[in-house]
């Protein structure tokens, strides 16, 4: 137990066995995958019977999670309430963590830590290191 | 402290690849009886994911708000080659990746 607790700290991050949950690559994964990028369905489509042109079909379809939708400002069906925290919260940049794989701020994630597993990024780093300096030049 | 892109494979990584490509299919069928032109189907058809299409400007449905910051940050985000996580390509460029720490130099500007 100890040594996952050390791990956790961020100490000996190289050694780290956390894995992010999401590792499945079955359904449930390329379902993830679709919906947290996004798709586009396009199709133009006619039918013509003995020359004449019978059938003309448009699509301009996205597919997408609530999230990616909110994100990419698609139009949600009328009488949805977008001023709901869900949809605030949506709003904000996140971002996978690399190390645990949840999905945190994305601006917390790269200049702070990951609030779930520790994780520094290389920037949160080298913010840290010039804060000590400075505060030993201080004293 | 380097870290490798995650190992996809199987599906999901197929399925990424393609989305990211874009799938275009473009047919065109006739279905001719005794010389008399019986049938004609013409198909445009395109699959692809939101980076894609906005990258190749494919129309979106209509209502679509393309004024959210997550449009404006579609072209210029571009992946890091060592750890795969995505930053601004310029940042990219000139400062490094500020995830995965490779050629990361904020301090010698």
């Amino acid at each position: 137990m100890d040594g996952t607790t050390d791990q956790m700290r961020g100490k000996t991050m190289e050694s780290t066995t956390l894995k992010p949950e999401k590792e499945d690559s079955g359904l449930a994964g390329v379902i993830n995958k679709i919906l947290d990028k996004g798709l586009v369905i396009n199709a133009d489509i006619t039918v013509d019977v003995a020359g004449v042109e019978l059938l003309g079909i448009k699509i301009r379809a996205a597919l997408a999670s609530f999230e990616t939708a909110a994100k990419y400002g698609l139009d949600f069906p009328s009488g949805t309430n977008l001023n709901t925290a869900a949809w605030k919260e949506a709003m904000i940049e996140k971002e996978e963590c690399p190390q645990c794989g949840k999905r945190v701020d994305r601006e917390d994630l790269l200049t702070i830590a990951c609030p779930w597993c520790g994780w520094e990024s290389a920037k949160a780093k080298k913010m840290k290191e010039r804060k000590v300096g400075a505060k030993v030049e201080v004293q | 402290m380097v870290i490798l892109r995650p190992e996809e494979t199987g599906l999901k990584e197929l399925l990424d690849r393609i989305l990211d490509k874009g799938v275009a299919v473009d047919a065109n069928v006739r279905v001719d009886l005794s010389g008399i032109n019986l049938l004609r189907t013409k198909a445009h058809i395109i699959l692809a994911s939101f980076k894609t299409a906005e990258k190749i400007s494919l129309d979106f449905p209509e209502g679509t708000n393309l004024n959210t910051a997550a449009w404006r940050d579609q072209i210029t985000k571009q992946p890091c080659p060592v750890c795969g996580m995505e930053s601004r390509q310029e940042d990219l460029k000139e400062e490094g990746c500020p995830w995965c720490g490779w050629n990361y130099r904020p301090d010698e500007r």
